[in-house]
């Protein structure tokens, strides 16, 4: 996508929402808005899945227990 | 669609050639893989027991187009050399690495790479055309860079591609990975992906 083909939108988030923002960025070596574009990229494939009647699926190394993410 | 210029060297003459490397793969691409690339594998595979078969003899790059095609996180590549299609590859941006020094840290996950048949030495030899697979690597790099993801990626290899990824690429070897079929996982850091790319 060339930078011509963006969008721009105005995002109000809650002073908790932004701090979480700021975190995810720093943990992840992202800007916000790189956050931001993750997250959607990542909700729709997950999205997509769930659809297809997958299920997202979460396992803890050690103990190989399993629990499921109901996204609504 | 963005078109870049690349380039293969030729088996025979030993030549560097001007190819084309397209940021999607289009209907037009699809319509040369089921069109030459598709016979030349089957023709190859045909009589041939399971084990002798190339490892991604079965993967049909239509169907898998249908799943990628509709999702933003997915990047689908192809390179064309001389009119005809030389490689595939689709990349996933929405996976975290695995490796202790950037654990947690959004990377380009390689989903599936590959050669066409007439370019792998053990179907055709010589080859028409190497470079294939490095033309890939650093395509999901510039990806991996263009992302905020300072040149991160990762892939599970399939067997006979491991010292591939592993010497040429400079990548680093994490184990083989039992919920992928037990293939081997590779991950590049944004130090190996600097190395890479001043090659």
């Amino acid at each position: 996508m060339t930078e011509s083909d963006k969008r721009t939108m105005t995002l109000n988030l809650t002073a908790r929402e932004m701090a979480v923002l700021e975190q995810l960025a720093a943990a992840k070596d992202l800007s916000k808005t790189g956050v931001m574009r993750l997250a959607l990229r990542l909700l729709q494939a997950v999205d997509s899945k769930i659809r297809m009647g997958q299920k997202l699926m979460f396992e803890d190394e050690k103990s190989k227990e399993k629990s499921e993410l109901v996204l609504i | 669609m963005t078109e870049s210029r690349v380039f293969l060297r030729k088996s025979e003459t030993n030549e560097l050639v001007e190819s084309s490397l397209l940021d999607e793969v289009t209907d037009h691409h699809l319509a040369m893989w089921n069109g030459s690339w598709r016979p030349a594998m089957e023709a190859y595979c045909a009589g041939r027991v399971l084990r002798d078969k190339p490892e991604d003899h079965h993967w049909d790059w239509k169907w898998k187009a249908n799943e990628w095609r509709p999702l933003l996180g997915y990047h689908s590549f192809a390179i064309v050399c001389e009119n005809d299609l030389q490689g595939l590859m689709v990349a996933s941006d929405f996976k975290s690495a695995r490796l202790q020094a950037q654990f947690g840290k959004p990377i380009v996950y390689v989903e599936f790479v590959a050669t066409a048949p007439w370019n792998r030495p053990e179907l055709q030899n010589p080859p028409r055309y190497r470079g294939v697979g490095t033309v890939m690597v650093a395509a999901a790099v510039e990806l991996s860079w263009d992302l905020g993801y300072r040149g991160r990626i990762g892939l599970h290899s399939l067997p006979k591609a491991e010292p591939f990824y592993r010497e040429s690429c400079g990548m680093t070897e994490l184990g083989k990975d039992a919920a992928h079929q037990n293939l081997m996982y590779y991950e590049m850091t944004d130090n190996q992906a600097e190395r890479f790319r001043q090659k």
